[in-house]
């Protein structure tokens, strides 16, 4: 009998025609005391060595929130030999009145040399019908991109951040995106990041009696963290794309400028500090700064306004973690289309 | 079109003071500004805007135990704008520290999450104390100047929202007061309104006269009736169900529905709320605002879009199609009993005649079972049945929509069973569909099963309490999870005949008794055996 894992072991092995029924099997074994959930397929590509435990230590993780049939896979394209290897385990979790387990079941798939290209068929295979697909790859995106496969990608997660070359893995995702004429979203973990500091800036101007403020926006500074160039970029992008700023060519690195709608400029300083991914980012006009930065706690954002110097009355919002748990549970609360996050990526996509 | 009102002279004409409140909320609406291009692809919700929220009651229960806690989770999750300012209003002495440590004790022991101490500390510096009688205009004047203070220390720009957690004979001096301290108009660009807790009113004269008295100080738009219920996930998820999903709408009709049925249980006695119980009683108490606004969101025709009025036009039309009875119609219609002494969860119980400050020949119902109808195309001769009782087997709220059998031909010449589409209000919210399925053998046997939905399994994050998505939209200026004026009205004018009928001195109908534990008098399951049909197994 297969076990229902608690822990974080990749489960059973199984063979891969035999899935389904041990699948059955898995869930005849426990009935009464669990119940199985999905919301989505969610698959994870690595070719990490190792990654199906990391993977798996993940799921377990993600699974807590967001019920769905996980599917791991690690793909070792090196191998001499080809073959697959297949698991099925179970993450399971006490419900919130504490009278049910509640279980999100895994597939894992070890796939080596020849058999890598199986990957579309692996993962057709194995899908719960009628749910939506969601691909979280942690790869970097290389030709050819099997259109087949990403015809069936209802919304495809990536980290930006890891990426070396943006403008060529952005390309790579577009056009296959093209190719299977499939409008998947494009999620970006590297975006989501920002989500708490975008909200934490964008409050600031809720009321309308604010907006005069958009028009004065002279300078704004942005300190991120050594690694998170990309992540500084995106955000001086969203404001760009959100208040019809024009960028133009940066001598310098990190100090980008754009020119606002009535002709005046706008400079954007991008720092490198130790500490969180963006540790502060400070707005200025004329007569009032708009700060945002980590309260000494650090999962907290301290937001004020004020003029430079003045004593401020600060206010605390939650501030993004930026463990990939804690972002992949984020963007998949959020869900939706990503406009927004595709307009940022066009007004910096040369700067990244 | 822009509207003016320069030339109303509203400290001669009152009328002309809530023609003024009228005439700014629809220049708001008509001068919509241009939304915050930073909040694109941020929030689906409305934002809400940094307001003073001033609670008269703040020393009282539900303060403790639902608004602050309330608002505190709205700010732990960043839902807050950072520029609110609460300010608590109430007679009892204290300073603006004692106040906000007994807060804190009470948000520390009722809040749905932990109470982290950096974010309560931010939070409580924008906590004030009020320190006034109801009815002492002076202390409307120095609250109007201490709002007007932190206004300018904090941001809240003008917005204000008073939230009347006080009994409702209170409401006349408290509203007096505020237009009389100039507090119900704002300047240019700001805002005012109301927030009123239930009971509305105690009966059609109460609730018009309570109507009248809000209606003086601040008009319809700036006014929100607040009923908890429809700030719960699954109430709001009524309409998702039935306007998101086109499989369930051609059913959802006479043609198709067998009947409807709403239970609203609880193993709960009446505990410490025997002095407004025993006026009230469950009619009152539950089925003029709960069951009646869960019955709408049932029954309603889809809204010509989302906006508040659009949902709160539709809903008020469900209640106004309610069939009315004569007196003797009443006795054959609805139902009242009484719990006696009995268990629950096999714990010995007292009757309600037995309860503390409860009269001991009480003739207050604590179980009420209907038969409704509604007297509109879509839902002629369906009937709908509710109950609503206290000890009762187990707490639960529950719609239940019973499908007609399918041609008595081929399988179902033996089926009693109908399909039935079972909404769970609480606890365990979630949708099940009961249909009917083979037995796996070589006999053709048929028996109901059950798909079923439930919320907390398929989506692990907790839905915020009630209190929090109301105080919310009501700082968002979103009307549609609150009653109008007319919905209110409507409710109690169905509502009264059956009260009038229950207290008559003369052929008033029996009001039944029934063991605590079991579920209700024997004369709930007759309304329904008489029809054929039976209470559904919770």
């Amino acid at each position: 009998m297969p076990t229902v894992t608690e822990t974080y072991s990749m489960g059973v092995p199984v063979e891969i025609s035999r899935i389904d029924q041990e699948l059955k099997k898995l869930w005849q074994d426990s009935a009464g005391a669990m119940t199985r959930a999905s919301l989505m397929n969610l698959a994870v590509y690595s070719e990490e060595p190792g990654s199906l435990n990391k993977n798996t230590q993940l799921m377990a993780k993600i699974t807590e929130n967001h019920a769905c049939r996980a599917i791991v896979i690690e793909a070792d394209c090196n191998a001499t030999e080809d073959g697959v290897d297949a698991w099925i385990s179970a993450h399971c979790h006490v419900s919130g009145t504490g009278s049910k387990q509640i279980c999100s079941e895994q597939i894992s798939f070890l796939l080596k040399g020849g058999c890598t290209t199986l990957l579309p068929s692996i993962v057709f295979s194995h899908l719960d019908s009628d749910l939506p697909f969601y691909l979280w790859w942690q790869e970097e995106f290389r030709e050819p991109m099997n259109p087949q496969l990403w015809a069936w990608v209802d919304r495809i997660i990536y980290d930006s951040r890891d990426w070396e070359d943006f403008r060529a893995q952005m390309r790579l995702v577009e056009s296959a995106e093209e190719e299977a004429k499939q409008r998947m979203v494009f999620c970006d973990l590297n975006w989501t990041r920002l989500d708490n500091v975008r909200f934490a800036i964008a409050q600031f101007f809720d009321h309308p009696a604010s907006h005069h403020h958009f028009g004065k926006i002279r300078s704004v500074r942005i300190d991120f963290a050594p690694g998170f160039r990309s992540t500084a970029v995106l955000f001086a992008g969203w404001l760009a794309a959100q208040l019809s700023w024009r960028g133009e060519k940066a001598d310098v690195a990190n100090e980008l400028r754009f020119i606002g709608s009535s002709g005046r400029k706008i400079d954007v300083e991008l720092r490198e500090r130790p500490g969180e991914p963006i540790g502060e980012v400070a707005m200025e006009t004329a007569e009032v700064e708009f700060l945002v930065t980590h309260a000494k706690c650090g999962d907290l954002l301290e937001v004020s306004r004020g003029k430079p110097g003045e004593k401020r009355m600060p206010q605390l919002m939650p501030a993004a973690k930026n463990d990939p748990v804690s972002l992949m549970g984020e963007e998949l609360m959020r869900g939706g289309p990503h406009h927004v996050y595709l307009h940022a990526v066009n007004c910096v996509r040369e700067l990244l | 079109m822009r509207l003016s009102n320069a030339s109303l002279d509203v400290q001669r004409y009152p009328i002309c003071r809530n023609l003024r409140n009228l005439w700014d909320n629809m220049n708001r609406a008509a001068e919509q500004p241009e939304p915050n291009p930073l909040r694109e692809g941020l929030s689906t919700r409305p934002v809400p805007q940094p307001c003073n929220i001033v609670i008269f009651g703040a020393t009282g229960d539900l303060t403790h135990r639902k608004l602050i806690p309330a608002l505190y989770n709205l700010a732990a999750d960043g839902d807050l704008p950072p520029s609110v300012a609460i300010v608590g209003f109430a007679r009892r002495k204290k300073s603006d520290d004692e106040f906000r440590s007994d807060l804190e004790e009470a948000t520390r022991k009722f809040s749905r999450q932990a109470v982290r101490d950096e974010i309560w500390k931010t939070f409580a510096q924008s906590i004030f104390y009020h320190q006034s009688d109801f009815d002492d205009e002076s202390g409307y004047k120095s609250l109007a100047k201490r709002l007007d203070e932190i206004d300018k220390n904090y941001g809240t720009r003008g917005n204000r929202l008073f939230y009347l957690a006080v009994a409702p004979d209170q409401f006349e001096p408290i509203l007096k007061h505020l237009k009389a301290a100039g507090l119900n108009e704002t300047c240019k660009g700001s805002w005012a309104c109301v927030i009123v807790e239930k009971p509305f009113g105690t009966d059609l004269a109460s609730a018009r006269d309570l109507n009248r008295i809000v209606c003086n100080s601040f008009s319809e738009e700036q006014t929100y009736r607040i009923d908890h219920f429809l700030g719960k996930e699954t109430a709001q998820n009524i309409l998702v169900l039935r306007f998101a999903n086109a499989i369930f709408s051609p059913l959802w009709n006479t043609h198709y529905v067998d009947h409807v049925q709403i239970t609203a249980a609880e193993t709960l006695g009446v505990g410490t709320r025997a002095g407004f119980y025993e006026r009230a009683g469950a009619l009152r108490d539950m089925v003029q605002n709960h069951l009646l606004q869960l019955l709408c969101l049932v029954a309603m025709e889809p809204p010509t879009d989302l906006a508040a009025d659009s949902i709160r036009d539709e809903k008020v039309k469900v209640v106004r199609s309610l069939r009315r009875w004569s007196r003797n119609e009443i006795a054959a219609n609805v139902v009242r009993g009484q719990y006696t002494e009995g268990a629950i969860h096999g714990d010995p119980v007292v009757g309600y005649r037995q309860e503390q400050n409860v009269n001991p020949d009480s003739q207050t119902e604590t179980f009420v079972a209907l038969r409704l109808f509604i007297d509109d195309w879509r839902w002629a001769d369906v009937p709908v049945y509710m109950r609503v009782g206290k000890r009762l087997p187990k707490s639960a709220t529950e719609i239940s929509i019973h499908f007609k059998k399918a041609p008595a031909v081929l399988f179902n010449k033996d089926l009693h069973d109908l399909n039935v589409l079972v909404i769970r209000i609480q606890p365990d919210e979630g949708i099940s569909l009961r249909i009917h399925a083979k037995v796996p053998g070589t006999s053709f046997r048929i028996e109901p099963v059950k798909m079923d939905f439930h919320y907390g399994t398929s989506f692990g994050k907790a839905s915020p309490e009630a209190y929090e998505r109301l105080l919310l939209d009501a700082m968002s200026g979103d009307a549609t999870l609150f009653a109008r004026r007319d919905e209110v009205e409507q409710a109690w004018a169905f509502i009264d005949p059956i009260e009038e009928a229950w207290h008559a001195k003369k052929g008033a109908p029996e009001l039944f008794f029934y063991p605590a534990g079991s579920w209700g008098p024997e004369a709930a399951d007759d309304l329904l055996a008489r029809d054929g049909r039976a209470w559904r197994r919770l």
